[in-house]
């Protein structure tokens, strides 16, 4: 018998929960979120792991609920998380949810202390008598317990009222048991934004996603395509979100989602509630990554700015004020890893030729010192690269001028071509790329790969006078110096 | 109650094998290590997984058995003979039993994860196969990626020439376990550096260990202290080699044992590959830490070395960086100094601040073009890509020597000065406009044998701090 309702069917995303100044639920912002979701979208789902719910009082989740079910109103199901870690909260929770109208509850695994399997089945078997759909929650980063492929298919059987599963694990193979044992008794839902093509190609019924707040539209034609059997098209949209994607589910999933969230248009979306933080789990360098992945997908548009005493287009996410920098000697540092030897640091510097970067790339010009090689590494704009330590050895001379080297220009053409760095400003302005490789680095990919990273976000600190007073008071007690402590 | 015929006890060191600058085994230096350690140690452990077993060769294996076994002045030879097949296991072991082993260390079946009753059968085999020869168990599940399951280590003590155990993992509530079920036919011996008192104080009979070719002196004391009932001494000891012990177990292993007996001017040779001799899993920094605590324990000498704190009039204090006392005042550049602590955590600031546009502009910008060895500027942040503004350099006042030297700068002396800033930031001490329009040098002149962080890192703050305070309040 097929349990799986029409409905349980296509992109839900997990939707974040903003949150007030006074760390209260933001109902208009989260409002203006199901707005913004809701043409691409078949579901949603309030109070997921990706908002916060474990960070949420009974009544707040209740609240969450009621205000998505109230935006949505019946366009599209609402898919309430009701998992707690006790049963009897669970099922305290999930009651009201029917009565408050969902249409089913998404149940997580309980977590922290951990119940044994038949521990775990007896759990469902008691939310199975509220009467509510409930689809089971297999999420073991968070969980810390793992369904068998057993315990999901025998809950499956057993409960009239247990309607799919979601499977965040990204544990392919067990995906693969429950596709084999459940299809076509339950519905099956992918949880997982980096598998989420193979897992649809494979029979999934649909995805509950973290990156479904940014890209709905996108993962929409992800599933639709799936529906009609064009393999082709799903592997190359999935390729080009894959990075996002991996940022999102390895990186601080809410935060990543809601910094996005404030890049392409919703200035109002907070921070993640403590003890998750801003420039935690998801890292600074992760939001140059991520914006640069907004970027490339054109969910970051330009504006006219004034800049170096002209106007001209930059591309600015929505949460910035453009307060820029003057062009006398902007400083923008840049780190990205991993691997640890690999990882890659820059202090930039930006400003006119007639400024003291001019200056300075002038009199190196015309004092070249043995031994420390400096090197103009393209023209326009004016660039010159920088070894932070004396550079020892064949090897390491590749590293620094070949692979660093190419890095920072990629970043350099990419900051051009994306309007991160004004084609108008290039012959008026230079730069010093201080580079540092370590030693010990080895894979000459990774070293491009983080030098490209590390320019481009240091490029855009310089020019956007980043981290703020806000940002760096914010941070002053939480930061972690990595070389603050012995080993 | 099966007798057995040998009891391994007391301080063992789990020999490193030197390798030639061409891979091969350095035999002469082996000998010379040997040599080195004896007179402190009760036996000795040649091929075991510090001594990079892995990559010997059967033939090599049994020479250094007997060579372990020629210098050995009458002391057990406990030789490394595990391998991941049973079949090669025994004949490591009858190869070792020929060259004159007392005991055989033999690693759990490893790659390939055999089921329990495998890795019985790997045992009992051995044993079988070799029943003259007394064979230690050696659970190391970091190496194995599986621990040696207790049930397995109970049954297995039953056999006759099965007499020991060494426990690497670290894991006391494993040792306790199989103490508990076992500690009557086999002796316990801890091969986690990190915990040999408390499993000492368990019921461990002693100890196999890296580290013991290092200091095993102090594992002698504190095996000595702990059978006297003397457990503050025994404490004493252990807090004393703790961080080496920490880096030779988990950030490094044999590779970083022979880091560190060349600076103790013992010729331990350089890994063998994949395993290089730095910057692979011992990393340069942690090596830096090596020698420091080397230091400490009186190890190696340390270089004498004085401190020096610049003096003279401050605005004379920033030519190294290119600004003369008249470009600063021309310039109307800001400058505070401050010291605090004393002896070697005792830290001097001087602090310039100055216009983006003008010399102090051009100065920062030329640091940052042209690194002068030794005094390498780099950009106060909080943590990576959490720059503080206004940009500052830190620079190092006194030349820096070595690697220890810049991770003390670079580390908590780096991180105190942005921490200072941003919190005379957030007073308004530092004025808000400042973060745009101006630069700043840190000069910061640090003891060159300082070593304690935290002291250090409180130090740089208050010194960091004072020296804003002088500065601005002009």
């Amino acid at each position: 018998m097929n349990k799986k309702p029409d409905w349980f069917s296509g992109i839900f995303p997990a939707l974040v929960t903003p949150f007030t100044p006074g760390d209260e639920l933001d109902e208009a912002t989260y409002r203006k979120l199901i707005r913004f979701v809701l043409p691409h979208v078949n579901g949603v789902v309030p109070c997921g792991t990706t908002g916060e719910f474990s960070s949420m009082a009974l009544a707040e989740k209740k609240r969450t609920i009621e205000v998505c079910i109230d935006e949505v109103a019946g366009r599209v199901p609402v898919l309430a998380g009701t998992g707690c870690q006790s049963t009897r909260e669970t099922v305290e929770l999930t009651r009201w949810a029917q009565d408050a109208g969902a249409s089913g509850a998404l149940v997580v695994a309980p977590y922290f202390l951990k119940p044994s399997y038949n521990e775990v089945f007896d759990h469902y078997a008691e939310v199975n008598k509220v009467g509510l759909p409930i689809v089971l929650y297999n999420i073991p980063q968070c969980a810390g317990t793992h369904y068998c492929w057993w315990t999901a298919e025998g809950m499956a059987l057993a409960f009239e009222n247990v309607i799919g599963m979601k499977d965040s694990s990204g544990d392919i193979p067990f995906f693969m048991a429950a596709l084999e044992k459940l299809k076509g008794t339950i519905g099956l839902f992918v949880g997982h934004d980096e598998v989420v093509g193979p897992a649809l190609l494979a029979g999934a019924d649909g995805a509950i996603l973290a990156s479904a707040n940014l890209i709905p539209d996108i993962w929409q034609e992800i599933y639709q395509a799936a529906l009609r059997g064009d393999a082709e098209f799903v592997r190359r949209r999935q390729k080009e979100i894959q990075i996002l994607a991996r940022i999102v589910t390895t990186k601080g999933s809410p935060q990543a989602v809601k910094e996005g969230l404030r890049m392409i248009g919703l200035p109002g979306m907070s921070n993640v509630r403590l003890p998750m933080i801003q420039g935690g789990e998801f890292e600074r360098e992760d939001y140059e990554d991520l914006r640069t992945q907004l970027e490339n997908l054109g969910k970051i548009g330009t504006q006219r700015v004034s800049l170096g005493g002209k106007e001209v287009d930059y591309a600015l996410p929505a949460d910035i004020r453009a307060r820029f920098e003057d062009l006398d000697l902007c400083v923008g540092e840049g780190f990205a890893g991993p691997p640890f030897s690999e990882l890659a640091h820059i202090d930039l510097l930006l400003g006119k030729k007639t400024g003291p970067v001019g200056k300075a790339i002038e009199r190196a010009r015309n004092e070249p010192r043995p031994g420390h090689e400096i090197e103009v590494i393209r023209e326009r704009p004016l660039t010159l690269l920088v070894p932070t330590v004396t550079v020892r050895g064949a090897k390491a001379k590749q590293l620094v001028y070949e692979e660093a080297s190419s890095g920072v220009n990629l970043a350099l053409d990419h900051a051009i071509a994306r309007h991160n760095l004004p084609e108008a400003l290039l012959d008026d302005i230079c730069l010093i790329a201080n580079v540092f490789v370590h030693p010990a680095a080895s894979i000459p990919q990774r070293v491009k790969i983080n030098n490209y990273k590390a320019m481009r976000g240091a490029i855009r600190k310089a020019l956007e006078g980043r981290p703020s007073l806000e940002e760096l008071v914010a941070e002053k007690e939480s930061a972690r110096h990595p070389f603050r402590y012995a080993p | 109650m099966v007798e057995k015929t040998f009891r391994p006890r007391g301080v063992n060191p789990a020999l490193v094998t030197p390798f030639a600058k061409d891979q091969s085994v350095d035999e002469a230096a082996f000998r010379s290590l040997i040599r080195h350690v004896i007179d402190h140690v009760d036996g000795l452990v040649p091929c075991g997984t510090t001594g990079e077993f892995n990559y010997l060769t059967p033939e090599e294996n049994k020479r250094l058995v007997q060579i372990a076994v020629e210098e050995a002045q009458g002391k057990p030879v406990i030789a490394g003979t595990g391998a991941p097949g049973t079949r090669q296991a025994i004949e490591l072991t009858r190869k070792a039993q020929q060259a004159g082993a007392s005991a055989c260390l033999i690693v759990m079946p490893y790659f390939l994860h055999p089921s329990d009753k495998g890795i019985f059968q790997h045992y009992y085999e051995v044993a079988r196969a070799v029943p003259n020869m007394p064979i230690i168990l050696y659970n190391i599940p970091q190496v194995v990626d599986a621990p040696l399951p207790r049930r397995v280590v109970e049954d297995l003590a039953d056999i006759p020439n099965i007499v020991g155990l060494k426990d690497s993992s670290g894991n006391l509530a494993y040792t306790m376990e199989i103490l508990e079920y076992a500690g009557d036919r086999i002796n316990v011996l801890i091969g986690h550096d990190e915990v040999v008192l408390n499993a000492l104080a368990g019921g461990a009979s002693g100890m196999i260990l890296a580290s013991a070719q290092v200091y095993p002196e102090v594992w002698q004391a504190i095996l000595k202290a702990v059978r006297n009932g003397d457990l503050e001494t025994a404490r004493a000891h252990q807090r004393q080699v703790q961080k080496l012990s920490r880096i030779f177990c988990r950030y490094g292993g044999g590779v970083a044992v022979k880091q560190a007996l060349r600076m103790m001017g013992v010729d331990a040779g350089v890994p063998r590959s994949p395993l290089k001799s730095v910057g692979g899993a011992l990393i340069h920094e942690d090596r830096a830490e090596i020698q420091l605590e080397l230091e400490k324990l009186g190890k190696i000498t340390v270089p004498h070395a004085i401190s020096r704190l610049p003096g003279g009039p401050l605005e004379g204090r920033f030519e190294g960086i290119g600004l003369e006392a008249q470009a600063i005042r021309a310039a109307e550049g800001k400058v505070g100094t401050a010291g605090a602590g004393d002896g070697m955590e005792a830290i001097q600031i001087d602090l310039l601040c100055g216009a983006k546009v003008g010399a102090v502009g051009e100065a920062w910008a030329y640091q940052l073009t042209y690194p002068r060895h030794g005094y390498e500027a780099l950009t106060t942040i909080l943590e990576p890509n959490l720059t503080v503004r206004p940009s500052t350099l830190i620079v190092p006042a006194n030349e820096l020597q070595d690697l220890r030297q810049a991770n003390l700068i670079y580390g908590p002396v780096q991180n105190a000065v942005a921490k200072a800033i941003v919190d005379k930031l957030a007073e308004g001490v530092i004025p808000e406009a400042a973060m745009h329009s101006d630069v700043m040098f840190v000069q910061a002149a640090v003891h060159p044998q300082a070593s304690n962080r935290r002291i250090l890192h409180h130090n740089a703050y208050t010194a960091t701090c004072s020296a804003i305070d002088s500065a601005f309040a002009a």
